[in-house]
């Protein structure tokens, strides 16, 4: 399309996308259509659940720092933390002050922030460090050279830029997202959820009548969220993200509380459940 | 007292549900919404549409700007433009993903707000990002505008497109989301056009102007092009405070303040 204003036409950089809205797709269409870079094709991403891992403390957490730092020699990890315990009570707080989705999503990811710090802490002498999301989002294939993992909020840095909920006010973007945004950005090579579940149940193994919940080991996302479980160990977002990623297509829910799962499933090998894209 | 009691549950609800649960999601929807800045009004200038135009286009808003600032608060967030698309259409050449492009398509719209701070310093105007925003409410209320960089901090944790990989949430919904998030009074896009037409009239000669729609209505019409990033409508329909914004023509003189007066001087669209 050109400028059909010539006396602006200079003010112009010229480029493929040159005066377009960057709305019409079929303009845009055939300047972006390459497949997409893994820019870190040896990245895993590991997410330690909030409320699932960190709040239970020492006998979950121990176990499953100590099976990543075992791993350190094979893979180079990005560890990202959930909120947990602490950002579900700040977040009633704000909501009963009447405060917006934004508000809460920056309240709760500080919490993710703080878990983030307990962890480096825990793994600081082998080189570990907390990085901010300026830090992952720039300058992670520098520290990853040098170091075999870091450990940074698993929230992505929404905060007041948070979406409005379609029901309710609390923030969609927390810590299974962020993981997965970055981990398709950086077009990594797995991203492993570390919860206190062996993976997706048909209903609430927590709550459901004995021998009543049945693990499902594979299952694709548009299909899970057809079946509309009332619970999932994943949040829906996750899900929906699934059908657009560029690379990642299958992700994997590991239970951290039973030993060996978080080494298996860094492997490669099929425990808990994985989903993919359908 | 039954509210203390809604209150309550809320809060047990919280600490035992997942935060996917149908039951804490309804609970957290009743509860109330605070107006952060119920008085200040969002203002977007659009990069490719004004500030890449230089001064001809530039200096009447900044001039606009400062007696309006007398009246209303104003947050002026600023677009990015021709360098941005450059940059996208360079980036896409080497394939490097959306939150590559995130990033780098931010820090136009961080010159945008750079230039324009300098013309308006004089006038006590200062530029806020960041943390910087926490000090807004003290510069909204000392000298009634503060300018920030319309793009949201999405960075490498930007969403994916359906296809390719520019990036879906920018400098419109930046600005959206700060008005939404800080209770706005109003919500303005300012433009060179004179609002939504019914195709992009810079190229269609037959597009008509549309002066009052729905998100629901500009949905069904899918419209190959739009004078607003689409994605801010699927927003729009899960607001709580903007629930209309106005689209307007910078280059006419006038109408930025009058649409800062409440009037319908470009096209409104509305989340219902």
């Amino acid at each position: 399309m050109t400028d059909p204003d010539p006396p602006f036409a200079s003010k112009d950089v010229q480029s493929t996308l040159m005066r377009q809205t960057l709305v019409d797709r079929e303009l845009i269409r055939p300047h972006t259509e390459r497949p997409v870079v893994r820019l870190l094709s040896w990245l895993h991403v590991v997410t330690i659940g909030g409320r699932s891992i960190m709040d239970r403390g020492r006998d979950a957490v121990v176990p499953v720092v100590d099976e990543l730092r075992a791993a350190f020699g094979e893979h180079r990890m990005l560890i990202a933390t959930g909120a947990g315990i602490r950002a579900r009570h700040v977040m009633g707080v704000a909501l009963d002050l009447g405060l917006p989705t934004g508000v809460l999503a920056s309240l709760a990811a500080t919490e993710a922030e703080q878990n983030g710090h307990i962890v480096a802490a825990l793994l600081a002498e082998d080189g570990v460090s907390y990085l901010p999301h300026t830090s992952v989002g720039h300058q992670l294939a520098g520290h990853l050279a040098a170091s075999p993992a870091v450990v940074s909020n698993g929230f992505p840095p929404y905060e007041m830029f948070e979406f409005p909920s379609p029901v309710g006010k609390i923030p969609q973007h927390r810590t299974d997202t962020g993981a997965f945004l970055i981990a398709d950005a950086y077009g990594a090579a797995r991203v492993i959820y570390v919860k206190d579940v062996d993976g997706v149940y048909t209903c609430d193994p927590a709550t459901a009548a004995e021998g009543e919940a049945e693990l499902i080991p594979r299952v694709g996302a548009a299909e899970l969220l057809a079946m509309d479980l009332d619970t999932l160990p994943i949040d829906r977002m996750v899900l929906e993200l699934m059908a657009t990623a560029k690379h990642q297509k299958e992700i994997q829910i590991v239970n951290g509380l039973t030993a060996g799962h978080v080494t298996r499933a860094l492997r490669g090998e099929h425990v808990g459940t994985i989903i993919y894209t359908d | 007292m039954e509210r203390q009691g809604d209150a309550d549950s809320l809060q047990s609800l919280l600490l035992s549900r997942s935060l996917t649960d149908a039951e804490l999601l309804e609970a957290s929807d009743a509860a109330p919404d605070y107006a952060i800045l119920p008085d200040a009004n969002v203002l977007k200038i659009g990069g490719q549409s004004i500030i890449d135009r230089g001064r001809a286009a530039v200096y009447p808003i900044v001039e606009e700007l400062v007696q309006a600032k007398g009246e209303h608060q104003i947050m002026i967030g600023t677009g990015a433009g021709t360098r941005a698309r450059h940059l996208y259409a360079l980036a896409a050449e080497f394939a490097l993903p959306t939150g590559v492009l995130t990033d780098i398509g931010a820090a136009v719209a961080g010159q945008n707000a750079e230039m324009l701070g300098h013309l308006m310093a004089r006038h006590g105007v200062p530029v806020v990002s960041g943390t910087g925003f926490g000090a807004l409410a003290l510069y909204l209320d000392e000298c009634g505008a503060a300018i920030f960089p319309g793009m949201p901090p999405y960075d490498m944790w930007q969403h994916v497109p359906t296809e390719g990989v520019i990036p879906p949430y920018r400098t419109d919904a930046g600005c959206w989301l700060v008005a939404e998030v800080f209770g706005a009074r109003s919500m303005i896009f300012v433009k060179d056009e004179d609002g939504l037409y019914t195709a992009n009239p810079k190229t269609e000669p037959n597009a008509k102007l549309i002066e009052s729609v729905t998100v629901d209505e500009l949905i069904d019409m899918d419209l190959p092009d739009l004078v607003i990033e689409r994605p801010v409508l699927e927003l729009m329909r899960h607001a709580r405070h903007a629930k209309t914004v106005q689209v307007i023509n910078g280059l006419k003189p006038g109408l930025i303040t009058r649409a800062l007066a409440g009037e319908h001087v470009g096209t409104m669209i509305s989340a219902a």
